[in-house]
């Protein structure tokens, strides 16, 4: 059966994906072990656990939380919820890689505003950073594993942001992180978690050691490490809170919510992203690399939630502009041929 | 109370083929996940989560050090110390 079936009836994972399996109906192997445990009982429980912390959240601090805020309609929902929901005194925190739709960025600027939060911005060299994109693109930075879900060019974007994020919350003292993460982007027992670096940094060492050969020591001290004289201050590490993942809430939901705001959806991006046009090249070169789109997985999660039908989808996977792409390559001074093909699936 | 480490070592394997994508042969018992390129680092916050439903234990910011993680054996061994402290 796995022989003949393109992509599962059911979610839209396809027959490139790792262990994937098809049975007489077309049904892929992820989409019955979901039937089994749907995970509900472990929301609910994060969900509480999140009002109630917020709830007794430390005072005297200039912010309650760091938001990690792409412009992208998750970290705008999530932003929105942080506010208004949570009650959060918040500092919103961009990454720009340069590569943010100009839509984007006035989005960023309206909703800030809007909401009235204090708002941080972080722009590395364009050079430094295409120095990082065209490695995620070239070399086996992480091995074929992790990157199930996330495209390589794509982790090491959300692992600048990560550090930067936590760099500021250590520098600031705030007791949480918060970022726009849905569930399907990460796992169901990671809504909330204590963000040790030191802990984590061990899976870190050898992709930054693959990557440092590429770009060089600068680039990866700079925006992949914290100093040692800060990790030396610290006192507690802040708590990563993905607020996202427990609300029981549509696409279509979202973007009805933020357009409240001012949020306007950027033309210039593919279907699976809301703010950046670097996502086509980096899903370009995952389905070279691997044979199927990294947002295979998060799309089939909120599919078989029911917060995404099978076409919308599919919509999202397919639309991309060849255009686009060609300009992408250019501005990355790199060529087609430079893509391996399927070479570490 | 009694701890059966051949069923935890059991409940472990199965969580991580189920998750990571692995076969079983895959997944070496002495070595370490990160760095046989199974898990990332939302790997091995997804299994400190893990272990701390599975076995009722509470994990401590001091137990996140590569000396209680840094193996299958190695987890299954804090987990028994946990649940005996």
């Amino acid at each position: 059966m796995s022989q003949k079936v393109e992509r599962c009836q059911k979610c839209i994972l396809s027959s490139r994906f790792p262990r994937i399996e098809f049975d007489e109906q077309g049904i892929c192997n992820y989409c019955r072990r979901a039937q089994k445990d749907d995970g509900e009982n472990y929301i609910a429980e994060a969900k509480a656990k999140i009002e109630e912390l917020f709830r007794d959240r430390p005072t005297g601090g200039d912010y309650d939380a760091v938001l990690c805020y792409s412009g992208g309609k998750d970290s705008t929902y999530t932003l929105q919820l942080a506010v208004e929901k949570y009650g959060l005194n918040v500092l919103a925190f961009t990454f720009d890689n340069g590569f943010l739709s100009d839509v984007a960025l006035e989005n960023i600027q309206r909703v800030v505003t809007t909401l009235n939060v204090d708002h941080w911005m972080f722009r590395p060299g364009g050079e430094s950073f295409r120095n990082i994109v065209r490695a995620g693109a070239l070399e086996e930075i992480y091995p074929a594993h992790t990157l199930t879900r996330i495209s390589a060019v794509c982790n090491l974007c959300i692992s600048i942001v990560n550090t930067t994020a936590l760099k500021i919350a250590l520098e600031k003292k705030v007791p949480y992180i918060i970022a726009g993460f849905t569930l399907g982007q990460i796992p169901l027992n990671s809504i909330m978690y204590k963000n040790n670096y030191e802990f984590l940094a061990d899976s870190r060492r050898k992709p930054l050691a693959r990557l440092q050969a590429a770009v060089g020591e600068d680039n990866v001290g700079r925006y992949f490490t914290l100093s040692d004289t800060l990790l030396h201050s610290v006192e507690e590490y802040p708590l990563s809170v993905n607020i996202l993942c427990v609300e029981d809430v549509t696409e279509s939901e979202i973007i009805a919510q933020i357009r409240q705001r001012g949020w306007i959806p950027p033309e210039d991006v593919d279907g699976c992203s809301s703010n950046c046009r670097l996502n086509t090249f980096n899903n370009h070169v995952h389905e070279c690399t691997f044979g199927y789109n990294p947002y295979e997985m998060e799309l089939s999660h909120l599919i078989r939630k029911r917060m995404l039908t099978r076409e919308e989808a599919l919509q999202k996977i397919s639309q991309k502009s060849e255009k686009s792409l060609e300009g992408l390559y250019r501005e990355l001074r790199l060529n087609k041929d430079d893509i391996g093909t399927m070479s570490k699936g | 109370m009694t701890f059966n480490t051949g069923n935890a070592i059991e409940q472990l394997m199965q969580f991580i083929v189920e998750n990571y994508m692995v076969e079983r042969e895959e997944v070496p018992l002495e070595k370490s996940l990160i760095d046989e390129g199974i898990i990332d680092s939302f790997g091995l916050i997804e299994i400190s989560s893990f272990l701390e439903k599975t076995f009722s234990i509470t994990i401590q910011e001091e137990d996140l050090v590569r000396e209680n993680f840094g193996s299958v054996y190695k987890m299954i061994d804090f987990v028994e110390r946990k649940k005996f402290e």
